[in-house]
C-alpha cells in the first residue's frame, strides 16, 4: 500500500485515538482497542519503511499511549502504605543476613562503648570535647534547665522538625553512601554507635540514669531499628558492587536496589512514627514507671516484627 | 550487523511492535536541575520569610519543609507523570527501561539514590556512570532500571521550500530516508566542500557526483518530508 493511501485510510484513527489522550481515560470506550490499532499501525509503517515523519508520528502515539495506559492512578501514600506492610517484611527475610550484620555492627559496638567509658572514663574525655559533654550532661540533669517543666508546644514543634530532618536524612544517607562498598553505611553505624554507647554510659555515671532513659527508651526502639535497617539496606547495595556472584556489577546492583528498596522505605515510615514520639510523647511529664511500661511495649512490639519479618517474611 | 547510526534505543512492547527511545543526555539533564533547583530556592526563600517570624515552632516547621524540599521534591512530581517542572519544561521524561511510566518503587529508588550520585562533589559518579553507557543513566537509574527519555522525537525540519522532489527509484528504508533528510537540514550549515564530500559516498546510488549530488540528496528529503 502506498503512504499516502495508508495515511488516508488511517487518519481518522490517529485523530480520534488523540483525543482520547487528551481525556486521558484508558478505560473509557474503545481507548484499548484503539491503541492496538496504532501499535500494528507502527508495526506496518516501520516494516513497509514508510516515511520518517509518518513513523515519528506513530510512534510518539505509542508512547503516549502507552502512558496513559499503564499509569498507575493509586495515591502515593496508599502504595506506601501497601509496600511497608507486604514487602518490608519481605525484604526483611530477604536481607536478613545484612539485618543481623547492621545489628552487630551498631549494637555490638555501642556496648563495647559502653562498656568501654564505663570502665575507663579517660577514654570519654579523649572522644568527646569538654563543652558537648557539659550539654549533654545538662540536657537529662533533674536540677538543670532543660528538665524544669518549662518547655512548651512550640519547642515540640521545632524537635520534631529537627528529628525529621536529621534522623531520616541520616538514613537516607546511610542508604546512599553503601554505595561506596558500603563504606557510608558503616561509617553511620560505627559513629552512631561510639556514640550512644559512651553517651549513656557518660549520663549513668553523673547518675542522671532515670530522666535519660524514661526519655529515649519511647523513641528508641524505632529510631534504633530504622538506623540499623537503614544501614543494611546501604550494605545490601555496597555488598553487591564488591561481590557480583555470576552477574555484571551492575546488573547486581539493579537486583540489590529492587530488594533493599523496602527496607528504606519501612525505616522512613519508622523515622516518622519516633520523630513523632520523640517530640510529644518522650519529653512529657509522665511518671517515669509509665514510660517505662509504655517503651517496653513499643520495644516487644518493634522486635517482634522484626524477627517475624526476618524469620518468616510476614 | 546493526550499524548505530543515531543515539535510539528500541524497545519491544507487548503489544508486538517495538518503540524508539531518545535518552536524554547530560547536558539537557543538567539544565532540568538547574530549573528544580532554582523553584526548591525560592520555595525555601518564600518559606522562611514566612515562618521566621514564628520563633521555635516556625523554625521546626520549616526544617519539615526543607527536608520535604530537599529529598521528597523528585519523588512526588516524579511520580505523577515522570515529570518534575524542571524535567517538563525541557520535554523529558523518566521511565522505566521498557518504557512504561516508571513505578511507585523505581521513582523513590533512583531518587534517593542522588545521594550517592552526588558523592565526592557535584555528581561526580552520578556522570561516570552516566559516560559508562549508551543510554546516560546515572547510579539511581542503573538501580532502579529507568532512563531519562525525550517525549517525543526530533524530527528534522526542512526549511526549504523551493526544491523540487525527486523519488529515487531505489527504496530506501525508514532509517536511511530520515538520514538524508538529516543531512538536507545540517547542509545549510557545512562548508561546500563538506557537503559534496559527504554526498559522494553515495555517487554510486545517486549515479551524479559533487554539486549535483548534493542537489539531487536535497530533492530527495524534500520528497521524504511529504
Amino acid at each position: 500500500m502506498k503512504q499516502d493511501t495508508f495515511i488516508n485510510h488511517r487518519e481518522p484513527v490517529w485523530r480520534e485515538f488523540e483525543q482520547q489522550l487528551h481525556a486521558g481515560d484508558a478505560f473509557k470506550g474503545s481507548f484499548g482497542a484503539l491503541f492496538r490499532e496504532i501499535c500494528a499501525d507502527l508495526g506496518k509503517a516501520r516494516a513497509r519503511n514508510y516515511s520518517p515523519m509518518l513513523v515519528n508520528r506513530l510512534n510518539d502515539l505509542v508512547t503516549r499511549g502507552q502512558a496513559v495506559f499503564y499509569r498507575d492512578k493509586r495515591a502515593a501514600l496508599v502504595r506506601l502504605a501497601g509496600l511497608v506492610r507486604r514487602e518490608f517484611p519481605l525484604a526483611l527475610h530477604d536481607n536478613r543476613y545484612f539485618i543481623g550484620f547492621a545489628i552487630a555492627a551498631f549494637f555490638g559496638i555501642g556496648l563495647l562503648s559502653y562498656l568501654l567509658a564505663y570502665y575507663v572514663p579517660a577514654t570519654v574525655d579523649v572522644v568527646f570535647d569538654p563543652s558537648t559533654l557539659e550539654d549533654i550532661g545538662d540536657m537529662y540533669n533533674p536540677a538543670g534547665p532543660v528538665q524544669d517543666g518549662m518547655r512548651d508546644r512550640s519547642d515540640d514543634i521545632l524537635m520534631f522538625g529537627i528529628y525529621i530532618y536529621n534522623n531520616i536524612s541520616i538514613a537516607f544517607q546511610m542508604f546512599a553512601g553503601g554505595v561506596l562498598f558500603c563504606a557510608g553505611a558503616l561509617f553511620y553505624l560505627i559513629f552512631n554507635g561510639v556514640y550512644f554507647g559512651m553517651i549513656s554510659a557518660y549520663i549513668v555515671m553523673q547518675g542522671y540514669s532515670e530522666p535519660f532513659f524514661s526519655f529515649v527508651i519511647g523513641h528508641g526502639s524505632f529510631e534504633l531499628t530504622a538506623l540499623v535497617i537503614a544501614g543494611a539496606a546501604g550494605c545490601r547495595l555496597g555488598y553487591a558492587l564488591l561481590r557480583p556472584g555470576h552477574l555484571t556489577r551492575f546488573s547486581a546492583f539493579q537486583r540489590a536496589g529492587k530488594s533493599a528498596m523496602p527496607l528504606i522505605a519501612g525505616a522512613f515510615v519508622m523515622l516518622v512514627v519516633a520523630a513523632g514520639i520523640e517530640a510529644f510523647w518522650s519529653p512529657r511529664e509522665i511518671d517515669a514507671t509509665i514510660k517505662y511500661i509504655v517503651g517496653s511495649a513499643l520495644w516487644g512490639f518493634v522486635l517482634y516484627r522484626l524477627v517475624r519479618g526476618c524469620v518468616y517474611g510476614t | 550487523m546493526e550499524t548505530v547510526l543515531d543515539n535510539v534505543v528500541s524497545v519491544q512492547l507487548p503489544e508486538g511492535v517495538s518503540v524508539d527511545l531518545v535518552p536524554a543526555g547530560i547536558a539537557v539533564r543538567a539544565a532540568a536541575y538547574l530549573i528544580d533547583y532554582l523553584i526548591r530556592f525560592v520555595v525555601m526563600a518564600i518559606s522562611f520569610t514566612g515562618l521566621v517570624a514564628l520563633g521555635s515552632s516556625g523554625t521546626g516547621l520549616l526544617l519539615v519543609i526543607y527536608f520535604f524540599v530537599s529529598w521528597l521534591y523528585y519523588i512526588v512530581f516524579e511520580l505523577r507523570d515522570g515529570q518534575t517542572p524542571g524535567k517538563k519544561r525541557l520535554g523529558i521524561r523518566v521511565v522505566q527501561d521498557s518504557g512504561l511510566p516508571a513505578g511507585f518503587s523505581a521513582i523513590i529508588l533512583r531518587n534517593l539514590l542522588r545521594g550517592a550520585d552526588v558523592l565526592p562533589f557535584g555528581y561526580f559518579l552520578g556522570l561516570c556512570s552516566m559516560v559508562l553507557g549508551r543510554d546516560f543513566k546515572r547510579l539511581g537509574d542503573r538501580a532502579a532500571g529507568t532512563r531519562v527519555v525525550y517525549q517525543s522525537q526530533h524530527v528534522p525540519f526542512l526549511t526549504d521550500n523551493t526544491e523540487k522532489p525527486y523519488q529515487l527509484r531505489l527504496p530506501l528504508t525508514t532509517d536511511e530516508q530520515s538520514q538524508v533528510m538529516r543531512f538536507a537540514e545540517r547542509s545549510p550549515r557545512l562548508s561546500d566542500s563538506r557537503r559534496q564530500e559527504l554526498s559522494n559516498h553515495l555517487a554510486d546510488v545517486l549515479q551524479v557526483r559533487d554539486q549535483e549530488a548534493v542537489e539531487r540528496l536535497r530533492q530527495m528529503a524534500r520528497y521524504y518530508a511529504g
